[in-house]
């Protein structure tokens, strides 16, 4: 399985990747870590006339503390951002996330910025990004614009990035404290894609649910938050019937699950009704240690 | 010696040695230095002068007419040179023979295509790159045919057809009855049945099919280098194909990077050998690449619908085994997969003295890949039934399934015993096995727990089973499919050069299992040297001795006969030898621990060595009839076989390995996802040649049966169009998946094979799948329903359990 | 600024890299993945290839320290970079301690995916000299073995660990 023939380009400034990608528009594809796009290349899936390899770019890969969020370059190294300590300690969840995507050697090379960008929605990355509200910079022709985490992801394997542009950076603001969090996802095998995914969050208190964030992934044609179940947790009490609950609604509200040699769509639905209410019983767990 | 070698020593204590120092021990490996530091040449690590790549171009459809094939854009891509048809291979070639007869086509497709992946043209270039640029400059047209992928539809009577000139798509049927079947479920106190769903799975081994082939049209000689896992049988078959004389194909196998059956290879080393025929005799190089071995390899198997029965008294006595058997062949028979259908007569009612037996089997064609030999070669589905039988009759009679299986086993004093279907299995004690292995594992203790966890709402499942492994297969194992002949020879020469230095020429390459080990071993025992003093070597087809390879598990076993064999024929030269230069009668002297001495007087000896020496420097020390040569080569196969009678009846294998297997899993009640808690295993494969290779080949069938039980699945749809086209489709078990097994060994040796070894390669994927489905199944019982499909999946299992709950409200 | 376009897909590039210590460099369409610049172009077979898709891990290399899977990186990727293959691992003929516990463990049968663990093994044993079965499991989950089944593998990292501390 060989690549079709690109022509190659590896620019050294943000400006220059733009601007070869605004000249060559639907012609040609970004690369930054390659582990999504070279197999795709390799089984000539992907067959863009221009490759713009975006590794050479210096000032994109960094980790910086912004105090109540932590910024990302978009190249960085998912490795790197799994061992940082600064994401250990103030960004738990990422850092738990981090740990199901692939395997070390993916992560490796594979960037953070690579990872959301290519929007598959049974990735952990983009329920993080959903759940902690991110946002992302992009640059473009015009300049540089930021999109929310709600619009960033568009559809299955989608995000808003217009042919022309390049993701630079991604913020995720901290989690408030007295939050509790929990990452559970349901793969064949470990490392695999989810079948069916949870990232949650549940802010205490006055020991009620004051905030609660729930994410899908797997399941869906973007990873999403199921407000609806959202909404029914704020105000409650933290308990076993309200969190049975919140996962009924989290399951009814997906519109269509994806089905595929794996898991249907019912048993996905399903999934999704589980592990959302053992992501809350954990999260909640946590949260009462934080408190 | 006679032609099976009755001189071949049965058991260690009849080697010519008063301590055995290696056979038995973990010996180091000698292929791994070599391996460690990637030094082997697997085939797509070698290079020939002027070598071309290969690219083969596969058909989208699974079953279409091909009606237009216009090549001129590929021939024309620079660095492309040539490009080869289906018009190509009809000029050139023969039909490809099959098993049975009249089910296979052209290596590539000429009038029609019938499985996606058939290969149907195929490019010659510079590299694999510039090939794959010109697959995509061929143009065909296709007028797609109606398809079949249900094989219970491909036997319909207006089905359409995958061979039109058959008139049918039953490759084979045949109604198996041995003894008063009916007889026996008429006056049985009770009669279970069940019906199940076995899905495809293969091989995949890391390594894929490679082959260098050159046509050297000048003189017509043909010689393919490449990962061939039996090369004379494959070299055979070449020159039946090619039509070229068989003295003049000369096949080299490299050491190949696992087989277990599905290298595959047959077709692909046509085509590149045509391609080499076509560009003047260029050596052309083709390596399989990964989606082409998962949609047009030799990898798949297995493809099975079962409906079984069983005939019980109420005390728990099994009087009857019924086994129906629709096996989806794919769309031709090219791969030998039908012996799979064909092998499970060797173990047919597992380890128990069940007395009559039916065995209702049909083969079909469909549109799907055409299924080849995988690890087992059938007996793993066959075998999971038979235990879910046994499962099932103990749930009903309420009878502990170990105590169940304990009361039908074969008694350890009734070997050799004859199995309904006519195997003999040579020696055994299931119920020691099945005792050692109930200590090992802490049975008690484990349904203790078992119902703790229950009380809890927990489904925790505990499997135990046993199991036969066939060994050393004979052809008749497979002549009701129509294999021909008896006899699977395995060659050895063994040669000692002045130095005392021992080499073995044998026939077949390195695929994992440690055989070249196993003779340094044998040979180091035998003549009193260090394995280090011993070195293998493996020359072309046209040069080595006649063999056959790893296949069946039997190489382990023939390759010791071969080889004993032969040293005990360079030892009667060598005894010549001593008897001359000491002055005694022949019948004097011995070899023992490396000399060949007077039995009276035995520090009156030759060394092994200074006989050799003079062999084969003083011929006038030598007696008159004597030549200069330590030398000798001896074939083994397995004694006393035939074939089949007109009951199907066969003594198709030579050994019956026993195993013994406990499982402990947890089904998630919610998820449906199994989790393996722990394993136990108690493996009896007679004498035991390497610890440490035979845990290996344990273990690593270990990891193939959790594959097959649950996440290992080839799908196509309607279309029969595949879907499992990656390995993120295709799901191999890595370290996570994997429970680390606890292995205790018992040895029953056997009375008919050289020192007393059985075949154990293929080992516990004939067990595992087994286990753990019985796990999940106890582990379902309180819901009233059972997992009957392979693999497990968790939404299986989860639309199980839903079943269960609509049922219960 | 950008040179107006080469847009030819078949323009070669020159790519110069350090593997096991020693400069290679190389003419190569950029298509060309490292796996195949390192066995074609170097002549460093000892790499395999086993899925073309990054998921089998047969083709794990050290890159600057860091182990990836050469079968989904461009050569050109590597340009300036400081490779290890398993050709590097061995030095005058003695084994390197983690080849040395496989084979004493048996932990390869057919050796295909050998070289693969290999360079898995010494990233983790580079950065996690004790480690614990949950680590090796973890670091190892890539790379798929169809001979082993794993367990004597485990045995031999624990093996190499424990000779490497000493």
């Amino acid at each position: 399985m060989k690549p079709a023939p690109f022509a190659y380009f590896d620019p050294r400034t943000v400006a220059d990747a733009v601007a070869l990608l605004e000249e060559h528009g639907m012609d040609a594809k970004v690369l930054a870590g390659g582990q999504s796009l070279v197999p795709l290349l390799n089984m000539r899936l992907a067959r863009p006339a221009v490759l713009v390899d975006i590794n050479r770019i210096d000032g994109l890969d960094y980790i910086r503390d912004d105090g109540d969020a932590i910024a990302f370059g978009a190249m960085t190294r998912q490795r790197a951002v799994e061992r940082s300590r600064l994401v250990r300690e103030k960004l738990p969840l990422l850092h738990e996330a981090m740990t199901f995507i692939a395997h070390p050697q993916i992560r490796n090379r594979g960037t953070i910025g690579g990872s959301l960008a290519h929007a598959d929605p049974a990735a952990e990355l983009p329920a993080i990004a959903q759940v902690l509200e991110a946002e992302f910079v992009i640059a473009g022709p015009g300049g540089t614009r930021t999109a929310a985490s709600k619009d960033f992801f568009v559809t299955y394997l989608t995000s808003c990035l217009e042919p022309n542009e390049i993701l630079t950076e991604v913020r995720f603001p901290l989690l408030p404290p007295s939050t509790g969090w929990s990452f559970i996802e349901l793969s064949r095998r470990h490392g695999d894609f989810a079948l069916a995914g949870v990232a949650a969050t549940l802010t205490l208190s006055g020991g009620s649910i004051a905030d609660a964030r729930v994410g899908l992934f797997g399941v869906g044609a973007t990873a999403l938050r199921a407000t609806e179940a959202e909404v029914l947790l704020r105000g409650q009490r933290p308990d076993a019937a309200i969190f049975e609950d919140a996962g009924t609604s989290a399951a009814a509200a997906i519109d269509e699950p994806l089905s595929d040699i794996h898991a249907s769509a019912e048993y996905r639905r399903d999934l999704a009704r589980v592990l959302t209410r053992r992501a809350l019983a954990e999260s909640a767990s946590r949260a009462g240690a934080a408190a | 010696m006679s032609a099976f070698g009755d001189d071949i020593p049965r058991s260690l204590a009849e080697m010519p040695t008063s301590e055995i120092k290696y056979i038995g021990q973990p010996l180091q490996r000698s292929e791994d230095r070599m391996l460690l530091t990637g030094r082997t040449e697997f085939i797509d690590n070698a290079t020939l002068p002027g070598m071309l790549h290969c690219a083969i171009l596969r058909s989208p459809y699974a079953h279409a007419r091909i009606t237009r094939v216009d090549t001129s854009a590929a021939e024309a891509l620079p660095g492309v040179a040539a490009v080869l048809t289906g018009e190509d291979a009809q000029r050139w070639t023969r039909v490809l023979p099959t098993t049975p007869e009249g089910w296979g086509g052209y290596c590539l497709a000429t009038d029609k295509v019938r499985f996606v992946g058939e290969p149907v043209a195929a490019v010659a270039a510079a590299s694999r790159y510039v090939a794959e640029d010109a697959l995509e400059l061929i143009e065909i047209d296709y007028e797609p045919l109606p398809v079949v992928s249900d094989p219970r539809k491909a036997i319909e009577p207006d089905s359409p057809l995958i061979f039109e000139e058959n008139g049918h798509n039953i490759m084979y049927e045949r109604l198996f009855t041995w003894g008063d079947v009916d007889g026996a479920f008429a006056a049985a106190d009770i009669v279970l049945s069940e019906s199940f769903r076995w899905h495809r799975l293969g091989a995949n081994p890391l390594e894929t099919f490679g082959v260098i082939s050159q046509w050297d049209a000048v003189d017509n000689t043909l010689t393919c280098h490449g990962a061939f896992q039996a090369p004379s049988y494959m070299a055979r078959g070449r020159a039946a194909a090619l039509d070229i004389p068989s003295n003049k194909v000369r096949f080299i196998a490299h050491p190949h990077g696992g087989s277990f059956g599905g290298k595959g290879g047959g077709r692909g080393t046509d085509i590149t050998a045509l391609l080499s025929r076509k560009t003047g005799g260029r050596p052309v190089k083709w390596i399989e690449d990964r989606i082409e071995l998962l949609i047009g390899g030799g990898s798949q198997a297995w493809d099975r619908w079962y409906d079984a029965s069983l005939a019980l008294k109420n005390d728990g006595t099994v009087t009857g085994l019924r086994v129906k058997l629709i096996d989806d062949l794919g769309a031709n028979a090219e791969g030998f997969g039908a012996s799979g259908a064909a092998k499970p007569l060797a173990c047919f009612t597992g380890c128990y003295a069940i007395p009559v037996a039916e065995y209702d089997l049909k083969i079909v064609a469909t549109n799907k890949l055409p299924a080849g030999p995988y690890r087992g070669m059938g007996p793993p589905p066959h075998n999971f039934v038979v235990e879910h039988m046994m499962d099932m009759a103990a749930r009903r009679l309420d009878i502990d399934p170990a105590e169940l299986r304990r009361k039908n086993y074969i008694p350890a004093d009734k070997f050799p015993y004859t199995i309904p279907s006519g195997n003999e299995y040579d020696s055994g004690n299931y119920e020691a096995a099945l005792d050692k292995l109930l200590e090992m594992g802490g049975y008690k203790g484990m349904r203790a727990e078992q119902e703790a966890a229950r009380a809890e709402g927990r489904l925790v499942g505990i499997g135990v089973v046993s199991t036969i492994e066939p060994g050393v297969f004979d052809w008749g194992a497979y002549s009701i499919i129509g294999a021909r002949g008896t006899g699977v020879p395995e060659g050895a020469t063994v040669s000692i050069d002045v130095w005392g230095k021992i080499i073995c020429r044998v026939g077949f390459a390195m695929e994992g299992q440690g055989q070249y080990t196993l003779i340094t071993q044998l040979l180091a025992d035998y003549f009193g040297v260090t394995p280090t003093d011993v070195e293998v070597i493996q020359p072309d087809t046209l040069s080595a001795p006649p063999h056959f390879g790893p296949g069946g598990s039997r190489l382990g076993v023939a390759i010791t006969g071969a080889v004993l064999g032969a040293a005990g024929l360079v030892r009667d030269k060598l005894i010549r030898v001593a008897a001359h230069l000491l002055q005694q009668d022949v019948s004097n002297i011995e070899l023992m621990d490396g000399r060949l001495r007077v039995k009276e007087e035995p520090e009156k000896a030759l060394t092994v060595r200074q006989a050799a020496a003079t062999m084969m420097s003083r011929a006038d020390l030598l007696p008159k009839d004597l030549d200069m040569s330590p030398e000798a080569t001896f074939v083994w196969s397995a004694p006393d076989r035939k074939q089949a009678d007109e009951q199907g009846r066969v003594k198709g294998y030579l050994t019956a390995t026993n195993a013994a297997h406990l499982a402990m899993v947890e089904v998630d009640r919610e998820t449906g996802a199994v989790s393996i808690l722990r394993y136990f295993i108690v493996d009896d494969c007679g004498t035991r040649m390497n610890p440490a290779t035979l845990e290996g080949m344990i273990q690593g069938a270990v990891a193939q049966g959790v594959g097959a039980a649950l996440l290992e699945e080839y799908v196509y749809d309607e279309d029969c169009q595949p879907h499992t086209t990656t390995l993120m489709d295709y799901l191999l078990p890595t370290v996570h998946e994997v429970p680390m097994t606890e292995k205790a060994a018992l040895v029953t040796p056997s009375p008919f094979t050289p020192l007393g070894a059985k075949g154990a390669g293929e080992g516990a994927i004939n067990t595992t799948p087994a286990a753990i489905m019985c796990a999940i199944n106890d582990a379902l019982a309180p819901l009233g329903v059972s997992a009957r499909e392979v693999p497990a999946t968790p939404n299986r299992l989860w639309t199980l359990i839903q079943e269960a709950k609509a049922g219960k409200s | 600024m950008i040179e107006q376009a080469r847009v030819d897909p078949y323009a070669k590039r020159r790519v110069s890299m350090l593997v096991n210590g020693q400069p290679y460099e190389g003419e190569i369409e950029a298509r060309t993945t490292l796996v195949d610049f390192l066995r074609i172009d170097c002549g460093l077979t000892g790499t395999h290839v086993g899925c073309e898709h990054g998921v089998c891990g047969a083709c794990t290399v050290l890159m600057d320290g860091q182990a990836v899977r050469s079968c989904i990186m461009l050569a050109l990727q590597a340009e300036g970079a400081s490779l290890t293959t398993v050709e590097g691992l061995a030095t005058e003929g003695e084994l390197h301690p983690i080849q040395q516990a496989f084979a004493d463990c048996h932990g390869l049968q057919c050796g295909f995916c050998t070289p693969g663990f290999l360079m898995s093994v010494s990233e983790l044993l580079s950065s996690h000299p004790d480690p614990s079965d949950d680590e090796i499991k973890d670091a190892l989950g890539g790379n798929v073995c169809r001979c082993t089944g794993y367990q004597q593998i485990m045995d031999a990292v624990r093996l190499a660990a424990e000779r490497m501390r000493t």
